[in-house]
């Protein structure tokens, strides 16, 4: 298995990682959670952005999409109410 | 009956990738590079043979963002900064910054690593914003990076210890306005020089061009700075730190005059 190969198996599992942990922010009822689930899908594509050589994207996206958006929205949070209603 | 739809998930990720796999050839853009970004990648740091049109950096992507595509930036910066200016005049009522006691904020180890990896945060943002013009990354990226500190800080000690700190909103106001100043002046500095010297430049020009011979500095002090990008990264960087900074601050100081209201 060529180097190439592997990256690309690589950036396979990331992708197919992140899918899910979207589909498990939009279905958690716990905002918390949902937040914490977003930035794992963030950090994920981050992986992404760097095997597909945008590495200024990468850098740009782990503060803003791990640090700074989770922040605003726990903060939001916090003002409003964790779980959501049905 | 999650795990039932978490499968199927996967299944039917794994059945649209082996779709688009079967379909490569017809799905897939051509690899060959377009010819717009030949001329930005043949152009980008070229003294040489194109020396009217390089822009003296080894960074394509800086060198499209803050010079051949420079005022898209421009502006991208001034809707970032115009959001901000929005947020501020919702809450400029709910503000006001009495030293408040400081809360006990988490324990003191989390506190203790808070300020030993502080300057730490401090140096990789500034470094990523001060060789953006030789490396991945820019204003934004290393300014964004630095305002994880303010949002660090008010989580692990509390907002009342930022501003009493000195970092109130106001000063973090005219750090942004001082940033956004900058990069004002960087775009119109060689334009005001060719004004007095009675020559012709361009507004926004970094390197000579074919009919105005004036050019900011490439090197100072033999280290390359690739004329106007190296300061537009150093005042984007004070510009975005201070703006995110007063995001945090006016989010943090709203709930807590809403707590005193009821």
């Amino acid at each position: 298995m060529s180097g190439e190969t592997g990256i690309y198996i690589l950036m396979a599992v990331v992708s197919l990682i992140s899918t899910l942990a979207v589909y498990m922010a939009v279905v958690e009822k716990d905002l918390v959670k949902a937040v914490i689930y977003s930035a794992l899908q963030s950090g994920l594509y981050t992986i992404l952005y760097f095997l597909l050589l945008a590495p200024d994207i990468g850098l740009v996206y782990i503060p803003v999409a791990v640090g700074l958006i989770p922040g605003v929205l726990l903060i939001l949070i916090s003002k409003t109410e964790r779980w959501e209603k049905e | 009956m999650k795990t039932v739809e978490v499968v199927v998930l996967i299944i039917l990720i794994l059945a649209l990738a082996l779709l688009i796999t079967v379909g490569f050839e017809h799905i897939m853009p051509s690899t060959a590079v377009r010819p717009p970004a030949e001329f930005y990648l043949y152009a980008t740091y070229n003294p040489y043979k194109l020396r009217e049109y390089t822009v003296m950096s080894p960074e394509a992507v800086t060198a499209i963002v803050w010079d051949f595509r420079g005022l898209d930036t421009l502006f991208e910066t001034s809707v970032f900064y115009l959001a901000l200016i929005a947020g501020l005049a919702l809450t400029r009522r709910l503000l006001s910054e009495r030293a408040e006691k400081p809360g006990h904020g988490l324990s003191l180890i989390v506190k203790t690593v808070t300020r030993i990896t502080a300057p730490m945060i401090i140096v990789v943002g500034a470094s990523i914003a001060l060789h953006g013009h030789l490396t991945p990354g820019g204003g934004f990226q290393g300014g964004s990076v630095i305002a994880v500190l303010p949002m660090v800080i008010i989580v692990v000690f509390s907002v009342s210890f930022l501003i009493m700190r000195g970092f109130t909103t106001s000063k973090m106001i005219i750090m942004r306005s001082l940033g956004l100043f900058g990069i004002g002046l960087t775009a119109i500095a060689l334009f005001l020089v060719s004004l007095i010297q009675g020559t012709h430049a361009y507004v926004f020009q970094n390197m000579i061009k074919p009919d105005a011979q004036t050019s900011m500095p490439i090197y100072i002090a033999g280290a390359l700075i690739s004329g106007t990008l190296w300061f537009f990264n150093l005042f984007e960087m004070f510009a975005v730190a201070a703006g995110f900074s007063i995001a945090f601050i006016v989010l943090m100081l709203a709930r807590t005059l809403q707590v005193e209201e009821r």
